[in-house]
């Protein structure tokens, strides 16, 4: 799923940054099917995402979106995109789980998860939180598995199925207090299971504000999806966002 | 001292999406570990000292787990219809586990606490269960329905347990 978000990337990057760039276009596939976008709750949500879902969808992936944000209603290609709405943790595992009985139609190749913490964080502290995390991470893997066998048994030149997933926090991963540190247990737990993070981080010194940008944020790609031949060796981006609104993305 | 098949034990391999293999999660000597036990157990019907040792090495005090919960066949290669499998593993006390076929997760406290909260394990006795049985060719097989798979994969099925 990461080469969908390193597409979004290039496609919005800065025209300095393409001549930076050794090889332009879309990177080759890559095997890390499972990708988590982590960013604080202040992050302009799911615009990273509604991206890497367009992007997937112009090439032809059929999507399954369980979300329960009401954000992506302008979508040009809503015909190819499923979405529900579970409105808990346990309708969501059951909606993810029943998703095999229907292998009559054409199997998914991309399942996306918006806010992921709106399921598995509950205000205060519960001890079950991390098992339900490891839970619902597991079946959405085990789920990309399994269909990725079924989409190889129709045409074994189909690409996998991939999980795609956002976490936000109100917290800095890293910090003393406890729901900070809570934060970085679930953390714990998803790495576990999606093999490349996608971390956004705002910039707030004043580099941003001396280049006349709104708003300067850091991408990072870890994980042990990311190898320098899967990502053409870029792990670190810059996202710039200009006070008339419009973003560019830039190669560090 | 030789760990062995209980007689009238049938060593089953099963067909299906993954042909019911766990997907290796583990590191390279743990992985060595299973495939010495698999060869060694396909030649002797035994495992000898030297691995039941290793066993013990790599995983701890869950190793003589799981060994009798292989010795009391409680590894079951569950699949649907629709080709999707999953490992349900009877816990001592009777209780069911499922297991995915594709990644490390069981919904026991052990594993929630030893492998998830305190990173201090790779797995439970009930993945290390399902492992053995693998290498050993003794997981048991049952057929259920898509619906009954898909209640199982979501956990009811375990919390009604």
């Amino acid at each position: 799923m990461a080469e969908f978000l390193t597409l979004v990337f290039r496609t919005f990057m800065s025209e300095s940054g393409l001549k930076k760039t050794t090889t332009p276009g879309p990177p080759p596939p890559t095997a890390a099917g499972s990708t988590l976008l982590v960013g604080h709750r202040g992050t302009s949500r799911s615009v990273l995402l509604l991206a890497a879902v367009t992007a997937a969808s112009e090439l032809g992936t059929r999507l399954c979106r369980p979300d329960n944000s009401t954000h992506l209603n302008y979508f040009l290609c809503l015909q190819k995109i499923v979405f529900s709405y579970p409105r808990t943790v346990e309708e969501l595992l059951q909606q993810v789980a029943r998703l095999h009985e229907s292998t009559n139609t054409t199997p998914p190749a991309l399942i996306v998860v918006d806010g992921l913490e709106d399921f598995l964080c509950a205000p205060g502290r519960h001890p079950g939180e991390q098992s339900r995390a490891a839970h619902l991470s597991a079946l959405l893997c085990d789920t990309a598995t399994f269909f990725t066998q079924v989409l190889k048994q129709r045409s074994s030149s189909s690409a996998p199925c991939r999980i795609l997933a956002s976490f936000y926090s109100d917290t800095d991963p890293g910090q003393a207090d406890g729901e900070a540190s809570a934060t970085d247990a679930m953390l714990n737990v998803l790495d576990r299971y999606f093999q490349v993070r996608c971390t956004l981080d705002q910039d707030r010194g004043y580099e941003a504000a001396a280049a006349g940008l709104q708003e300067l944020w850091h991408v990072y790609l870890s994980g042990r999806g990311v190898t320098d031949d899967k990502l053409g060796g870029s792990q670190e981006w810059q996202l710039l966002v200009f006070p008339n609104g419009s973003v560019e993305f830039k190669l560090v | 001292m030789l760990w062995s098949q209980p007689i009238g034990w049938t060593s089953r391999r099963h067909p299906g999406t993954h042909g019911g293999k766990m997907r290796s999660f583990l590191p390279p000597v743990a992985e060595q570990v299973f495939r010495d036990i698999q060869k060694t157990y396909e030649e002797t019907t035994q495992i000898p000292d030297d691995l039941l040792i290793a066993l013990k090495f790599v995983f701890g005090p869950c190793a003589l787990q799981a060994l009798d919960l292989v010795d009391q066949r409680s590894v079951t290669c569950l699949s649907s219809p629709s080709g999707r499998e999953a490992f349900q593993v009877m816990g001592g006390s009777g209780r069911l586990y499922t297991c995915f076929v594709s990644c490390h997760y069981c919904p026991c406290p052990a594993f929630a606490y030893t492998v998830l909260r305190r990173n201090e394990g790779l797995l439970c006795k009930h993945i290390l269960a399902v492992y053995l049985c693998q290498a050993m060719g003794v997981t048991q097989q049952e057929s259920v329905s898509d619906q009954q798979m898909s209640t199982l994969l979501c956990g009811s099925a375990d919390a009604d347990a």
